[in-house]
């Protein structure tokens, strides 16, 4: 019985002893319950009631730090549909498909020869690409776990800083107000970049991870106008909250949107905002913007995508890709300004730059 | 015998699991309820440790190669119950909970926690059938869940933690229970139990203050097999529970919330042993045999619990032999 009482005795207190060391608060910071960011600093440039835990915590979601790629053109496993993120560096062409980054929304890579930090936030469908650096350094880049108003809260990892994507600035940590140089992409249907760039570089599944690729992993968000995971504010009946519009901004909190309704079968708008002059060209799958000025302010463009780079023309004889450009024409080797854009979920515009103007003819 | 049998089983109901990656994160509520008392005027008094840890990644039935995510759940729970009449009897759970996220990705590690007075359980339960004589005996149960936990933890930053690292839901939920034992004459140390236990989820309606979160409906039934040994002087009573738990999804606003719900299987070995007079001694493991998680989810890997059950008021059943 005295064996039997001592025995019972010891596993409980093995289990016990078990229970509360196996997992010992002891992050890499040394401080616990960093919630998701774990940076001592308490000061935000966004409010930070507004600044939501999204469930997975620190590199819950993994970043993608030693992307593999593959050639587009022998790459049969992307759907014509499927939406990619693109950038041009150089002669350096690449892309990163929608489906891969629902599970990682970072990549941290190489493009031509910048040390390149890819963002995709599959909850306001928002992407954007800047010079991996912090604090003046090289750094990577992960996901924090937090967001703000429904959108990535990035962190670097030389500094620990926390980062707003949609902003584009550093809102918390060491590196605070720093804004990072960003990067030219485009967000682009897979057929037509598949026959814009065939010798592109397009983002494999080995990625490391063992993920679900192909497998949306908020099923009804993209559809549902009214689910949110947290809501954010302000909302902007305008238009439905999940419609996909392509917005231009400005370097304060202003945008002008245009909808992707207005460019089906291709189109190219000329208009004038913010003080400036803008090219925007597109089709139903694609939108991009460009400033134009000097001698380009005399050109017009129309759209002519040909299943080829080429995206639009001009009247001068010149032809443009979809990064702006000049392939073939006079003005061969020339590049059109790209115009500071994004392509997102409408809520996401509404609700970062407040009352934006919507382009209509 | 018969009082020691009910001990038994309800030494082998705190086992225990609402494992999942939300629904208070695995604070075992509702399957530790269901106190034993074969006559009035009898206190019961139990006190366990419950470690759940969950570290198995999953999409529906699909087990992922990735265990860099770590959610465990501690938990100490004080059960309390009173038998008014040999029929009516009424108990309380009540808890503290220490929630953990854990993540080792990228040569660190990070963890959110919180800890604190979790919400807590008040039962009221009737026999509706005590038959000594074909050894038969059924229980209803009604209870309500009291939101005594705090909903809005925040991390060291001051961000406020989500539903499911909060010790607390800030919702009422219901309770109902039903269960059901029988020994046979061909081994009346043996018993035959089974339960089911079906909670009706409240609504916290301030959830990050201007939403609303609803944990889904779940239901937990359990088939379970006890029996009793007489080894050096000592019964030890062991016990084999089979469980199977369905969750709804969680909402928000009233929507679905994806990555949530789901189906499990467990089975649990457990054993209880008398280690003084009218203390119980219980350790248990909960094991999952079958999941499918709806979507992506991190799903129960093992959970550990031990015990001590102090009968009051009376000689322990546990060492009432019938001859």
């Amino acid at each position: 019985m005295k064996t039997l009482k001592n025995a019972c005795i010891t596993i409980l207190s093995l289990v016990l002893i078990s229970c509360s060391t196996k997992d010992t608060p002891n992050n890499g910071n040394g401080i616990p319950g960093g919630g998701g960011g774990s940076n001592p600093s308490s000061t935000w440039l966004i409010p930070i009631n507004e600044v939501k835990d999204g469930g997975p915590g620190k590199d819950g979601i993994p970043s993608i730090d030693t992307p593999v790629f593959e050639i587009a053109s022998e790459t049969n496993s992307i759907a014509d549909d499927e939406l990619i993120i693109g950038i041009k560096r150089g002669n350096v062409v690449k892309a990163y498909p929608h489906y891969i980054l629902d599970w990682h929304e970072i990549v941290n890579d190489v493009v031509g020869t910048t040390n390149t930090t890819i963002s995709y936030c599959p909850l306001t469908g928002t992407a954007f690409a800047w010079r991996s650096l912090a604090g003046g350094s090289f750094s990577n880049f992960g996901v924090s776990g937090l967001l703000y108003n429904t959108n990535l809260i990035l962190y670097d990892r030389a500094t620990d800083s926390n980062w707003s994507q949609i902003l584009q600035q550093c809102v918390n940590g060491e590196s605070i107000g720093e804004v990072p140089e960003k990067l030219s992409i485009i967000e682009s249907d897979w057929k037509t970049w598949k026959a814009s760039f065939p010798n592109s570089l397009v983002l494999t599944e080995q990625t490391g991870f063992d993920k679900p690729y192909g497998t949306y992993p908020y099923p009804s968000y993209r559809t549902n106008h009214n689910f949110f995971l947290f809501t954010p504010s302000p909302l902007n009946p305008a238009l439905p909250n999940k419609q996909r519009v392509f917005a231009v901004l400005d370097n304060t909190t202003k945008s002008r949107v245009f909808k992707f309704s207005d460019f089906i079968g291709g189109n190219a708008i000329r208009d004038t905002f913010f003080n400036s002059d803008y090219l925007i060209v597109g089709d139903e799958n694609l939108i991009v913007a460009f400033k134009v000025s000097g001698t380009i302010s005399n050109l017009t463009f129309t759209y002519d995508y040909d299943e080829t780079e080429t995206f639009f023309k001009d009247n001068e004889g010149n032809k443009w890709n979809m990064f702006g450009d000049a392939i073939e024409g006079p003005r061969t080797g020339q590049k059109l300004s790209s115009a500071k854009s994004v392509t997102s979920m409408w809520f996401a515009v509404a609700a970062f730059f407040p009352n934006p103007d919507i382009y209509s003819e | 015998m018969f009082r020691f049998l009910f001990i038994c089983m309800s030494l082998s109901s705190i086992n225990a699991t609402l494992a999942q990656t939300c629904c208070s994160g695995g604070i075992p509520l509702s399957n530790n309820i269901g106190l034993e008392f074969s006559e009035d005027d009898k206190l019961i008094l139990g006190i366990s440790y419950d470690f759940n840890n969950l570290n198995t990644l999953k999409n529906n039935s699909e087990t992922l190669d990735d265990d860099s995510r770590i959610r465990t759940t501690h938990s100490v729970l004080v059960n309390a119950g009173y038998s008014i009449t040999k029929r009516f009897s009424v108990e309380g759970l009540f808890t503290w909970v220490n929630q953990r996220r854990i993540i080792n990705q990228f040569d660190s590690e990070n963890i959110d926690q919180t800890y604190g007075i979790g919400d807590a359980i008040v039962l009221l339960r009737y026999s509706i059938l005590k038959n000594t004589k074909n050894n038969w005996n059924v229980n209803l149960g009604l209870g309500v869940k009291i939101p005594l936990g705090s909903s809005t933890e925040t991390s060291e930053q001051g961000i406020t933690l989500n539903a499911d690292l909060q010790p607390g839901s800030n919702a009422w939920d219901m309770i109902y229970l039903v269960d059901a034992s029988k020994t046979f004459d061909f081994r009346p140390t043996m018993t035959f139990a089974s339960r089911i236990v079906y909670r009706q989820t409240g609504k916290n309606d301030t959830y990050f203050d201007d939403s609303i979160y609803e944990f889904g409906n779940e239901i937990q039934t359990y088939f379970s097999i006890s029996d009793q040994f007489l080894i050096t002087k000592t019964f030890i009573n062991p016990s084999i529970t089979f469980k199977y738990r369905n969750a709804k999804k969680d909402k928000v606003q009233d929507i679905d919330i994806p990555n949530t719900g789901g189906d499990w299987v467990f089975i649990i070995p457990n054993f209880s042993i008398n280690i003084a007079q009218n203390i119980s001694f219980n350790a248990a493991a909960e094991l999952p045999i079958y999941s499918r998680p709806d979507g992506i989810q991190l799903t129960p890997t093992y959970r550990l619990t031990t015990g001590l059950l102090f009968n009051l008021f009376n000689k322990p059943s546990a060492l009432t032999i019938k001859k």
